[in-house]
């Protein structure tokens, strides 16, 4: 049975075929890449920054962080905007609109005064571009006073978008940089400048592994290297939380946001979505995998929502939003002992070492049979044996206790762990 | 139509890991409490505390684990019968399959040696008592080992000119490359264990006459069993310790023929049937009197030759071998049912039955010590370096109550 399910979605005021867009970056830079994106399924792209100066880039660009040969835990870059010169990407914004009328495309700026930003933003109507998305954000400029440095100050973010709107008439959308500790009066600022809706987030700036005999960090660029923007899976979390509290920021309610950050799969974007963004942007994964990856993710959310019953992805926009709460709202009447399951367990150990050292002693180890007990007297309910178990289902949510004095009542609970 | 495993006679049977693979591997790991694997290394060689350097990046720390703890590491890692040992004990089974732990101790043994690591030594300063060693194949050498670092003068004694015993003389190169065998015996000399090769020691006790205070015997089992069958006299018919060492000391060069029949059930015999196949024996077939089952070879070894194309019949034992101008022309088996029987064309018939000791006196004796094949009747090398450093903890303790230390 082939699952069809609508995917559309509207964002910033404009009909998008699917959520899935090409992130602002080496992926989407020229007519070929962009109409091979298209043709393997994805909604849309925010084409690759464009700025007033041509800087050479360095090499390498990347580097990676995680196993190597295994799929990147992490990714830094330090490429700069488009080299290409800005009429030629005009051109090929105006030739892929022109070629693909149902696909959706956002030009991306980044200027450095007032001027610059209006200037640049005028051009996105040559382009027949449907929107601007503004980089506030990059980590890894080479001059000063832009790009992140300009999202962590929102003062500049309301001027900069202030002057971006008023050079279009296209929607604009802010996109910000991780590089704060909260992001919402940055967010606030980019609203109040006259932005349409919020994309977030940039890279996060980094020091991968240092390299050993070198003494600097990938990418070495003349036994020199330089702190730069980090993305991939290892962000999603970190961007995962800050979309939650612009979404629960009763000034941002109802904002067009467009969330991007180590999305890889169709059940990435769905997180993003169900924390309130209406659109994702990739980039890493498209990087590491290619465009393709669009398939799985088209496929697998209609397959998730077919199973689940939903028909549209407005039903999921922001679904998961009241249930992330303040750590102080949430209910500490009870523990959940963990429930060993014999036949399944190998006899590891990885339970009995972790609940030791890391945990509350609770777990006892029989040398005889090599299999966990667990002493209720200690357990406190955590579940790290369960996190370090290696075998499926091996370790289950087991008795539910109520603390002393504390009035049972109906719970939701997980029946099984993944 | 079957992809079969065509190989030279001195090319590796195993791929080896490198940095990255070896790592990965490493990975699936559970990193047990109290792992299984390492209580199941009869030499003590602890695979779990080696892989667990190797995952937490500490390659250096591998190799060195694996070297204190076994003196032939090299060799061990690419012979050990892991199958029974501590693959078949990882804790992964129970989720999939072993950690391959004999591919990373390879892996981590190369790695000692491309490092120039000297991760066992021996004190300058020497203790009172000296140590000889007779044999100069696993057990032996891993007794040296120990009692060199201890600080014990320690010679070795072995009728053949090159040192390794059945290492170097009765494993199929294959599966065993003598640059293995060589690079763990050079850490062994370079510990200053001195050798005395080509000289065949009769008894221990002309040794300790000779002024060692202690010995170890562990001069293998190199005697070797005739058949009484008709026709054993024919040209063609091998013995499959003399084939193997010809192999060997040729480069897989010797005459062997085309159709070559191997008798027996061990590792031994397969090593005779992958020989004979990889120095270009166009037929090779395995008869064997007991089932697989019964077999003593590893499981491995079995699937390794029978990669090749070596076939291996079960349950039937040789009866006579019919000649023809004196040389073997067919073998004649009888079926252990007591009704089936087979008439099979060969140039050539290996037994791999098995090999005898060859007395060595004073045995008894005190201060000697004995381990190895000739003590347990021929088991795997694993289990003879584990003797031998058995032994030398007991050599070790008697020449300190000799001298009176303790």
């Amino acid at each position: 049975m082939s699952v069809k399910k609508d995917l559309s979605i509207e964002f910033a005021g404009i009909k998008c075929k699917n959520p899935y867009f090409l992130s602002s970056s080496p992926v989407g830079n020229n007519y070929d890449m962009i109409s091979k994106c298209f043709e393997a399924g994805w909604g849309g792209v925010f084409y690759k920054t464009i700025d007033l100066w041509n800087e050479n880039e360095i090499s390498p660009i990347f580097g990676s962080y995680g196993n190597a040969g295994e799929p990147w835990t992490g990714f830094k870059n330090c490429e700069h905007a488009s080299q290409n010169t800005l009429e030629e990407n005009l051109e090929h914004m105006r030739r892929l609109k022109r070629d693909y009328p149902d696909h959706v495309i956002f030009a991306s700026f980044m200027g450095q005064t007032e001027d610059d930003w209006k200037l640049l933003c005028s051009y996105a109507e040559q382009a027949d571009a449907d929107g601007i998305e503004i980089n506030l954000s990059c980590p890894h400029m080479g001059r000063e006073n832009m790009g992140s440095d300009v999202g962590t100050n929102p003062k500049l973010v309301e001027s900069f978008t202030r002057a971006s709107v008023s050079g279009t008439k296209l929607p604009v959308i802010a996109k910000m940089t991780p590089n704060v500790t909260n992001m919402v009066p940055s967010a606030l600022a980019a609203m109040k400048g006259g932005a349409t809706g919020i994309s977030a987030i940039n890279t996060v700036k980094s020091v991968i592994d240092i390299d050993h005999d070198l003494f600097t960090t990938q990418p070495v660029i003349n036994g020199k290297s330089a702190i730069s923007g980090f993305s991939g899976a290892a962000i999603k979390p970190i961007c995962l939380r800050f979309m939650t509290e612009m979404g629960n920021c009763p000034d941002l309610q109802g904002v067009p946001m467009s969330g991007v950050g180590g999305i890889y799969t169709w059940s990435d974007a769905l997180d993003y979505l169900l924390v309130g963004a209406r659109n994702v942007q990739v980039t890493t994964a498209v990087m590491e995998y290619g465009y393709r990856i669009v398939e799985d993710m088209i496929s697998g959310m209609q397959h998730y929502m077919d199973e689940k019953g939903f028909n549209s992805l407005d039903e999921l926009v922001g679904k998961a939003l009241p249930n992330i709460v303040s750590p102080s709202e949430l209910t500490r009447t009870y523990q959940i002992r963990p429930d060993f399951n014999e036949e399944k367990c190998v006899g590891c150990g990885r339970c009995y070492v972790s609940c030791y050292d890391g945990g509350h002693q609770a777990i006892k180890w029989n040398e005889e049979k090599r299999r966990p007990e667990l002493d209720t007297d200690h357990c406190v309910g955590c579940h790290l044996c369960q996190k370090v178990c290696p075998v499926a289902d091996c370790i289950l949510p087991g008795e539910l206790v109520w603390r002393e004095g504390c009035q049972p009542e109906e719970l939701i609970l997980k029946e099984k762990f993944e | 139509m079957s992809k079969v495993v065509k190989k030279e006679y001195l090319e590796e049977a195993a791929a080896g890991y490198n940095l990255r693979t070896a790592r990965e591997e490493a990975r699936r790991c559970l990193v047990c409490h109290d792992a299984p694997c390492s209580e199941a290394c009869p030499a003590g060689t602890d695979p779990a505390r080696f892989i667990r350097s190797l995952r937490f990046n500490n390659v250096k720390g591998a190799a060195e684990t694996i070297r204190k703890n076994n003196p032939l590491g090299g060799s061990c890692a690419k012979v050990c019968p892991y199958d029974q040992l501590c693959q078949e004990a990882c804790s992964r089974c129970g989720i999939d399959k072993p950690i391959e732990i004999g591919r990373l101790q390879s892996f981590l043994v190369e790695q000692e040696k491309a490092f120039g690591m000297k991760n066992v030594e021996a004190p300058e300063e020497k203790k009172a008592g000296k140590a000889a060693c007779i044999g100069a194949g696993p057990a032996s050498l891993a007794a040296a080992s120990v009692l060199a670092r201890a600080g014990y003068e320690v010679t070795v004694y072995d009728a053949q000119q090159k040192a390794g015993g059945m290492l170097t003389y009765g494993i199929v190169p294959a599966r065993l490359p003598q640059e293995t065998v060589d690079y763990d015996i050079q850490l062994i000399k370079d510990l200053g264990v001195k050798f005395e090769l080509g000289k065949k020691v009769e008894s221990a006790e002309a040794l300790k006459a000779a002024g060692y205070d202690t010995v170890f015997v562990g001069a293998g089992l190199w005697g070797t069993k005739k058949v009484d069958l008709p026709g054993a006299d024919a040209k063609g018919v091998r013995y499959a310790l003399d084939y193997l060492k010809e192999a060997r000391e040729s480069g897989g060069k010797s005459e062997i023929g085309n159709k070559v029949i191997v008798i027996g059930g061990g590792d031994v015999a397969m090593d005779c049937a992958a020989t004979a196949k990889l120095a270009g024996a166009e037929k090779v077939m395995i008869y064997y009197r007991r089932t697989i089952e019964e077999a003593p070879a590893e499981m491995a070894e079995i699937k390794y030759v029978q990669s090749m194309g070596v076939t291996i019949t079960t349950e039937f034992a040789p009866a006579a071998i019919l000649e023809k101008d004196g040389k073997v022309d067919f073998v004649q088996f009888k079926g252990r049912d007591g009704q089936s029987e087979a008439k099979v064309k060969a140039d050539t018939v290996v037994f791999a039955i098995g090999q005898s000791a060859e007395a060595v006196g004073g045995m008894d004796a005190e201060g000697v010590f004995v381990g190895g094949d000739i003590a347990n009747g021929g088991k795997t090398v694993v289990d003879a370096v584990a003797e031998g450093k058995e032994a030398a903890a007991a050599m070790i303790d008697y020449l300190e109550k000799k001298a009176g230390v303790k």
